[in-house]
């Protein structure tokens, strides 16, 4: 009966949406303070009906309920307690569960932490957040119900797919959601703006905080898919260009153009046009990404849960999402005029051309990611689009916009002269040089060089702010500081992913026992292989002992598992540190009783994540400024006031 | 049936006062409308403009310019700013507050009603209440398959369930069902091979037997029918063989899984039958005396390092006596070591490790005497065991 109950509450979610679009909205037209004051609680109600739904499937699976198809498809008793919870979302129906409950939770931390909102603003935001819920609630509903019963039951379910039997896998997936979902927060900033025609500062001043914390979580979601990949696909790669990661990586590019669209808007007035536009991309793409996943049309380690069905109602949603947005767009495209004029030097050009590379940057992945798809819907033939587009294309538009977002902050708003930053920046660019020389000294793999340049390009320049700032009078602020941080991250996360792209070494080898091989100084020797087992799986054990210059380092042991489903899994067997990772894959089994083992050496790859937590830190930084604080206050203050 | 529409009906009402009660007593609005807050951030940008120019993020020339726009931004805002219709708070009418209890009662319900599926729900409603008895459960069992006669695992399920019931004639009809209908089911084989073990007064012998062999055609790693093909060579007097499947079903099986103690109990007992040396384990102890110990004045003082058995009596299983100054800081205990021939050290599973330090080296405590303990160890782990004595 509890599932029964689980169904309903859904059920009873979808009608609070619904109440929370038109109630409010009636209340609204009408000038009814009693209805449109309704937005809140109807919301909170929502969440609550989301949450008990949540809840019931979570203890279907803790409890092994295998009348419910979800759970007989995604589970059994041999499941670890951890993964019976985390296969909540290991599947289409789940996840889409989770995604509803992230969005209301969203819905209601914008209810909660916007009281310096005027409470009709806030009235338009939750309807339109209000409107989002019924397209996802009904998705689930009608297309991916995750409460649906079996009519015999099972005796034991199947298996979660072993890939997902991963801690990593237990945060990644809510992580990205969470950046995926809070893109539907700034969208309903911009859309309500639309709706009553005013485009104001009060809008662009508090989409920015949620702008933030949403790419923060885009980007530690994104970060850690990598970081899962790298360690649990068994290939020692990083990012594959898989369509799927694409899908994600493009409402990042969007978002970070928007975060700094955005900064340009509320503070000059200017850039309006490219703020509404990205925040109405931001949140398609992340459609889109759903879409992509979900509709059957890709085959990746992701697309795990495929339906042409529920693609086709994602793909109608996401047409009246992106056409809905654009004709209000065009509708009030007057009121975005701006006589806010700025010369071609300026700090304005210089987040304008940032944006435009990042657009840019972001139309040759969509088109790279979508071009096969197309051709292939129109029975034109098939073509694969792999790394070495993307990496030619995407490369050449990305450096550019590194090199101006090193710049960009030393340039005064509206006009600047290149004599007074030339002279800002002679020190930096001897620094550069120098570091440059001695770089050259070291090594002459020309990408290395590159981005060592890059490297310290950023790294220096955004010291050298930051000293001049601290130097200057008053404080510098928490949103400054979170650039800073921000831009090093990309510094960082550029160095860590060119060097091990460049100097990483992978060997493909046949060991028998006892033999080594040698790798950049580092001496494998393949101890032998153990057979073993646990709850629900069991397999092979390899011993790999490493010495490095007569030494002990570690000793590695990668497994090949044969899940109790017959699923086999490869696990790699790492040995990380900041400045380089030993990384050793079970292969299979030779005829004379040798194994086949991939060996990697894997210089900086750290860095690469490391990166994007400086980048998700930074922004996270930046969401909390004191400015958002400051006129808080001022709000409770004119609120005392009032009374 | 009637219990799941109580508690859809709950929570309906729930709902429904929710609904109600923010309805009549609307949240209070924070009084900050948008005319204030364009105004009070116009505001707050100029003191930002004032900070940049302080902080030469902007030119004097241009400074003026900047003010100027912020302040014309500000007017086109105010001018947009619609003079909306003055919010009141006037009270619902009772027809609309009735007619949204209507739509969330009446829209839920028959959302719900749609997406239900038409029969399966009332019957599992029932299931997740009451778990049925095994009697129901062949009640029912029987039923299904008169409608489903072709449901092997149902035919499995009833051979299981009769057997547990000690029908065995009835169990052997249901399985013999079931074989016919897939005799691929590598479960249904090994169950069938036990009940008909069992009719037979635990023989595996004849069809028993070759059910197992059938059951490991099909999957060799199956631990259970590993199981039962040891216990068919036994039978057959083909000890090694029995050994050998044994091994190979414990190495399929998990570190924690039940029946591993089982199994493990029964390779020992083969091996007492057999009449072969039993596999000796050893327990390995490191001590780390500390430096005063180290001292002269201790070194004639013995070390007792013994295990016993963790529960039961407490007197060792092994021992070994030796004086600190031949101590090279680490002993191992085997059967050698085994303090009774008829329970050596090898038999023994969960044992503690103690290390006695004793002036006298008598067998039993004496008052000054330092003892120190491990915590529990099973002795089939060969275990090494460190303890320091200070």
């Amino acid at each position: 009966m509890l599932i029964e109950i689980g169904h309903f509450a859904l059920v009873l979610a979808l009608v609070f949406a619904m109440l929370q679009v038109f109630l409010p909205a009636l209340g609204l037209i009408r000038a009814n303070f009693s209805l449109s004051q309704l937005s809140r609680p109807l919301l909170w109600m929502q969440f609550f009906w989301i949450i008990v739904s949540f809840a019931v499937l979570m203890n279907a699976f803790i409890v092994d309920d295998f009348s419910v198809k979800y759970v007989a498809n995604n589970s059994n008793t041999e499941l670890p307690t951890i993964f019976k919870m985390s296969a909540v979302w290991g599947a289409h129906e789940g996840s889409l569960l989770l995604w509803a409950l992230i969005l209301a939770a969203w819905s209601v931390a914008v209810s909660v932490f916007s009281k310096r909102l005027p409470a009709e603003v806030l009235n338009h935001i939750l309807i339109i957040l209000g409107l989002i819920s019924v397209g996802f609630l009904l998705f689930l509903l009608l297309t991916s119900n995750p409460f649906e019963r079996l009519e015999n039951i099972p005796l034991q379910g199947r298996e979660l797919n072993p890939l997902l039997q991963d801690f990593g896998l237990i945060i990644h997936p809510p992580m990205l959601y969470m950046g995926y979902v809070g893109l539907a927060v700034p969208f309903a900033f911009v859309l309500s703006s639309l709706v009553r025609g005013q485009l104001d500062s009060t809008w662009l001043r508090w989409s920015r905080p949620w702008t933030l914390v949403a790419w923060a979580f885009l980007t530690f979601g994104i970060v850690l898919g990598s970081w899962w990949a790298y360690y649990e696909l068994g290939w020692g790669g990083w990012w594959f260009w898989d369509p799927v990661e694409n899908a994600s990586f493009m409402p990042w590019l969007v978002a970070t153009a928007l975060v700094h669209s955005l900064s340009v808007s509320e503070k000059r007035g200017a850039f309006k046009h490219w703020t509404v536009l990205l925040a109405i991309s931001g949140f398609s793409l992340s459609l889109l990404g759903t879409f992509l996943v979900r509709s059957g049309i890709l085959t990746s380690v992701h697309s795990f849960a495929s339906d042409p069905e529920r693609g086709l109602f994602i793909l109608i949603f996401l047409m009246m999402v992106i056409g809905g947005s654009l004709i209000l767009y065009a509708w009030r495209a007057t009121l975005m005029r701006s006589s806010n004029k700025f010369s071609p030097l300026s700090r304005e050009s210089g987040l304008l051309i940032n944006n435009i590379l990042l657009v840019a940057a972001m139309l040759s992945v969509f088109l790279g990611t979508l071009y096969p798809l197309l051709l292939d819907s129109l029975g034109l033939g098939k073509i694969s689009v792999g790394a070495p587009y993307f990496d030619a294309v995407f490369i050449p538009i990305m450096i550019p916009a590194v090199l101006v977002m090193a710049i960009g902050p030393f340039l005064r708003w509206k006009k600047d002269t290149t004599q007074r930053v030339g002279r800002l920046l002679k020190g930096s660019w001897i620094g550069v040089t120098a570091l440059f020389f001695v770089a050259l000294y070291l090594t002459d793999n020309i990408f290395v060089l590159l981005a060592v340049l890059l490297f310290i390009w950023i790294v220096l320049h955004s010291l050298v702010l930051l000293v001049q700032r601290l130097q200057q009078k008053g404080k510098p602020s928490a949103a400054f500081f979170g650039m800073i941080l921000a831009h090093i991250g990309i510094a960082v996360f550029l160095l860590g992913a060119t060097v091990t792209t460049q100097y990483g070494i992978e060997k493909d080898l046949k060991m028998t026992l006892n033999e080594t091989v040698d790798i950049k100084g580092y001496k494998f020797i393949f101890k032998g292989v153990d057979n073993f087992s646990s709850q629900n799986y069991r397999g092979h054990k390899g011993v790999v002992d490493v010495m490095y210059q007569g030494n002990k380092v570690t000793t590695l042991k990668p497994e090949k598992r044969q899940y109790v489903t017959g699923m086999p899994m490869t696990e790699a067997a790492i040995d990380p540190s900041l400045y380089r990772d030993l990384y050793v894959s079970l292969g299979e089994e030779l005829d004379d009783k040798s194994w086949s083992l991939r060996i990697y050496y894997k210089p900086l790859i750290r860095l690469i994540w490391l990166g994007g937590i400086f980048i998700s830190l930074g922004a996270l930084l930046a969401a909390f400024d004191r400015r958002y604080k400051l006129l808080s206050q001022r709000a409770v203050v004119n609120r005392r006031r009032v009374r | 049936m009637m219990s799941l529409y109580f508690w859809l009906s709950l929570m309906v009402v729930i709902s429904s006062i929710w609904l109600v009660w923010f309805i009549y007593r609307p949240l209070k609005s924070n009084a900050f409308n948008l005319e204030k807050s364009n105004i009070a951030l116009g505001k707050q940008k100029q003191a930002e403009l004032e900070r940049d120019l302080q902080q030469n993020l902007i030119d004097e020339e241009v400074f003026k310019q900047a003010k100027d726009e912020i302040t014309q931004t500000l007017a086109i805002e105010l001018n947009q700013t619609t003079d909306s219709p003055v919010n009141t708070q006037q009270p619902v009418s009772l027809w609309l507050s009735g007619l949204a209890v209507v739509f969330l009662s009446v829209t839920s319900l028959g959302v719900y009603q749609f997406l239900m599926p038409k029969d399966a729900p009332v019957v599992q409603a029932k299931q997740a209440v009451q778990a049925p008895s095994l009697e129901q459960s062949t009640v029912e069992l029987k039923q299904y398959l008169e409608k489903n006669p072709n449901d092997f695992g149902a035919w499995q399920t009833l051979g299981l369930v009769l057997f547990e019931l000690d029908d065995i004639d009835g169990s052997l009809k249901a399985y013999e069902r079931s074989y016919q209908l897939n005799s691929k089911n590598v479960s249904m084989l090994v169950e069938y091979a036990s009940a008909i073990a069992t009719s037979q007064n635990d023989q595996f012998t004849g069809r028993a037997s070759t059910l197992v062999r059938e059951a490991l055609e099909i999957n060799p790693d199956a631990p259970d029918a590993l199981y039962l093909a040891g216990l068919v060579a036994v039978n057959a007097g083909q000890f090694d063989l029995s050994r050998q499947l044994w091994k190979k079903a414990l190495s399929l099986l998990t570190q924690d899984h039940p029946d591993r103690p089982i199994l493990e109990d029964m390779l020992v007992e083969l091996a007492q039958i057999q009449g072969e040396a039993m596999p000796e384990y050893q327990v390995v102890i490191n001590v780390d005396l500390s430096d005063r110990l180290r001292q002269d004045e201790f070194k004639n003082h013995y070390l007792m390092i013994y295990v016993k058995a963790a529960q039961g009596r407490p007197m060792p299983v092994a021992i070994q006596k030796i004086q600190i100054k031949d101590f090279t800081g680490m002993v191992t205990l085997t059967d050698k070591n085994s303090v009774m021939p008829s329970r050596k050290l090898s038999q023994s599973r969960q044992v503690i490790a103690v290390v006695r330090l004793s002036q006298s080296g008598a067998a039993v405590r004496q008052t000054g005497d330092m003892q120190v303990l491990s915590k529990v160890i099973d002795v089939r782990d060969n275990p090494i065991v460190h303890l320091q004595v200070e």
